[in-house]
């Protein structure tokens, strides 16, 4: 059915500078109730957070002309929040062939007894963290997003996940 | 006139009034209603009561009030000091929405139509004379819309009172023609003095009369709009000069109550799906699909 | 196809386990996200490895249509939060042990665990306690102080009953709500909804292990566990073809990232609902350039 030479070979590792986890910068985060389509920079500070405002059931302010309504999300314990982003260094590498057999196989064999540093290839991808978080402001459009916003739900995945992902007793 | 509070906070509305003269508690009164500032696409709108006793309104008239498009901005001011002067006789109340009120409104889930809140200002400044005390007996009410059902409801709500709502009452009656003084000079004080709520760079004073239509105020909106956030809150996002110039000349954002761009689906699913519900993709567990959830793909 | 200006200037939102923060301390590098084949979709996925704690983390992504984040002074689209939480390496490894498992015989680890499309898989061999973990779904043969495997349905099974019990308790003490949805309970006309609370949190967590397993294997366990066959309890109500086609709106999702195998296979009519409300979910429209870096480095592979 499929033949090998259609599909891609997904061998490419993303690094995570474990530096960067605890160097990053606490960064203040909004989670908006609409699609932006663009990202890039945003004078957040000069337009948004001199807009918002306490209520009397929680915080308000607008964005675009529509009304928002928001409330502190606190990371759940035992979580770190982090803004991470991709580092521009493997884009050099782009196109560069490894399809060579042999290079592979010897490759492959080297990692297995090598250090960690063995782990990174130069065709690898770095990415770090740039700023990390406890915190965010969930906002929902006109009314309080409250305890059945989909993104709170998600939030108890990290524990349920805990109990799945244990190792079961022997028998 | 004190516009300190919208100073501290223009996101919202602010309600300003005169003591209310002890004469207007004991005699009937008449009671004006007018508005300053529906039109433009920059700025508050002002809703302004003013009143006095039937039997006073001679006075009034001798102050000689009249609509306030036809007076200089001076002489409105030097009218609005002579009404402050007789407050022995002559109260007033006024409400100014921020143009960030009347935009959430009117882009609202629900919409809130202009009209309606107008309407319910109106009725409310109203109301809120009654609550002071004010025996108020009559009330003329300038309208801009259609007066009979305008009229109708009013004087529902309000049956011990006789009602008149008329286009062009400003120029009409004396008492409206004062409410229509009130609410200009507070619009223009408002405009003048606004404090905006963004720190901007480079902020041009300069926008004209602040009607869509006019060049200079058109103009302005275009040197101030953000990619992202579109404009100051001065703007009411809710006109489609604003509207227009956001779709041309900031970045998209969609909610979920947009009815845009939904049309072009790739047929390709739905043929799939019409084969039948016997087969179907791989789907998370109904835990995930609730929270959101799914394996990430891609980095 | 690669990681252009848009993809870097991309900003990713993550939840980490915060002893990955004081992990990375004593670390210079060894935490990498790569692409393995997803034990249940068969479709690539990204995992994290901590090669220093050793530790093999699933990446899951809250995504909802109509987010955006403002970061700091940056607006980044698509409003995507990811959860870094530990996963237990068998069940990736099942998938080789039971591809391995068509040969008919006992294989060294390493002979297992190859993969033409997804090579990082061989980072699952650098993994602790292996030999232990291996116990619970395979029979080994040892020759030479060389361990030999060959995968064992029946204690896979097992192994994956115990999988369901632990999760059932979890799911008690996290007060998850397991009963049958309100929008399917209006389909049990006849039946009784749930007379049976605990069969409805076996159900549930039955339903959260198959997403770590083939279709094939969790129809086993679901014999196993005795679960009634859904379908024969759910006639499939036609309605909600109707209501399908009268949202194309929401139908943009690139299915060709399923696999196609299951398009095929699949037969669980009582999951429809659930279907529906996927597809609504999970559009994409609104994410522009969601590139993945994974495919940025990849080529046409020839014969290997």
């Amino acid at each position: 059915m499929e033949s090998s030479d259609e599909k891609t070979v997904e061998k490419c590792r993303v690094h995570l500078r474990p530096g960067t986890l605890h160097d990053a910068a606490l960064a203040t985060l909004h989670l908006l109730p609409c699609e932006v389509l663009v990202s890039g920079p945003a004078p957040v500070e000069r337009f948004f957070t001199p807009a918002m405002r306490q209520g009397p059931d929680g915080l308000e302010v607008s964005f675009r002309g529509r009304g928002l309504r928001g409330e502190e999300v606190v990371v759940p314990p035992g979580l770190v929040g982090y803004v991470m982003a991709m580092e521009e260094k493997g884009e050099m590498l782009v196109g560069k062939d490894f399809s060579e057999d042999s290079w592979n196989d010897e490759r492959e064999e080297q990692e297995l007894a090598e250090p960690p540093e063995a782990l990174e290839r130069d065709f690898d991808q770095f990415i770090g963290a740039t700023a990390s978080f406890s915190r965010f402001t969930l906002w929902g459009l006109e009314t309080i997003p409250g305890p059945d916003a989909k993104v709170r739900g998600a939030l108890t995945w990290p524990s349920l996940a805990a109990a799945i992902h244990a190792q079961v007793p022997e028998d | 006139m004190d516009l300190s509070e919208l100073d501290r906070d223009s996101t919202g509305r602010c309600r300003l009034s005169s003591p209310v003269p002890a004469v207007c508690r004991k005699e009937p009164c008449v009671l004006g209603v007018d508005e300053a500032g529906r039109g433009p696409v920059l700025g508050p709108m002002v809703y302004a009561i003013c009143y006095c006793p039937l039997s006073r309104l001679a006075d009034l008239e001798a102050l000689k009030v009249a609509d306030s498009k036809t007076l200089s901005e001076s002489e409105r001011d030097r009218l609005f000091v002579k009404i402050e002067e007789d407050g022995d006789f002559v109260g007033w109340a006024l409400d100014v929405l921020s143009p960030n009120l009347i935009s959430t409104s009117m882009l609202g889930r629900v919409k809130y139509n202009l009209n309606s809140l107008s309407h319910d200002t109106a009725t409310g400044l109203v109301q809120y004379a009654l609550d002071q005390g004010v025996k108020v007996a009559q009330v003329f009410v300038d309208t801009v819309g259609p007066p009979e059902t305008y009229q109708e409801r009013l004087q529902e709500r309000f049956p011990g009172i006789e009602v008149t709502v008329k286009a062009k009452a400003d120029a009409l009656y004396p008492v409206v023609s004062a409410a229509s003084i009130c609410a200009k000079v507070a619009r223009d004080q408002a405009v003048k003095n606004w404090h905006f709520v963004e720190t901007l760079q480079d902020l041009d004073a300069d926008y004209g009369s602040g009607y869509p239509n006019d060049p200079k105020t058109k103009a302005w909106l275009r040197k101030h709009v953000e990619p992202v956030f579109g404009f100051p809150q001065f703007v009411r996002f809710s006109w489609r000069t604003a509207q227009s110039i956001l779709e041309k000349e900031a970045e998209g954002v969609l909610w979920e109550d947009s009815a845009t761009g939904h049309q072009e689906g790739p047929g390709r699913i739905m043929s799939y799906f019409s084969k039948g519900p016997q087969t179907h993709p791989h789907l998370p567990h109904r835990y995930f699909q609730e929270r959101g959830l799914e394996s990430a793909t891609t980095l | 196809m690669d990681c252009g200006d848009r993809a870097r200037a991309r900003q990713h939102v993550f939840l980490l386990p915060e002893y990955l923060k004081d992990a990375s301390k004593k670390m210079k590098s060894g935490l990498l996200f790569v692409k393995l084949v997803n034990p249940c979709s068969g479709e690539g996925t990204i995992y994290l490895f901590n090669m220093c704690l050793q530790q093999l983390f699933e990446i899951k992504v809250f995504k909802e249509k109509h987010h955006s984040w403002f970061i700091n002074q940056s607006v980044q689209s698509g409003g995507l939060l990811h959860f870094a939480t530990p996963m237990d390496p068998l069940f990736l490894l099942l998938h080789y042990l039971r591809k391995a498992d068509k040969e008919g015989t006992f294989q060294p680890l390493d002979q297992v665990v190859v993969d033409d499309m997804f090579p990082n898989c061989i980072l699952l061999l650098k993994l602790p306690d292996l030999e232990k973990l291996l116990r619970h779904v395979t029979e080994e043969k040892e020759i030479d102080k060389k361990k030999y495997y060959k995968y064992s349905k029946e204690k896979t099974i097992k192994w994956l009953e115990k999988k369901v019990r632990q999760t059932v308790s979890a799911l008690k003490t996290n007060n998850i709500n397991v009963s049958a949805r309100v929008q399917a309970a209006t389909f049990f006309f006849g039946d009784p909804v749930s007379s049976d609370k605990e069969e409805d949190y076996i159900r549930y967590a039955h339903g959260l292990i198959s997403d770590y397993i083939p279709k094939e294997l969790s129809d086993d366990l679901s014999k196993y566990l005795k679960l009634p066959e859904p379908s024969a309890s759910l006639p499939n109500p036609p309605s909600k073809k109707v209501k399908l086609s009268d949202e194309p709106v929401e139908a943009k999702e690139d299915y060709t990232k399923f696999n196609r195998k299951d398009l095929k296979t699949e037969k669980k009519n009582s999951k429809m609902t659930a279907a529906q409300k996927a597809l609504a979910k999970v559009d994409k429209s609104g994410m522009k350039s969601i590139d993945s870096f994974f495919g940025t480095k990849n080529k046409k592979v020839g014969k290997i």
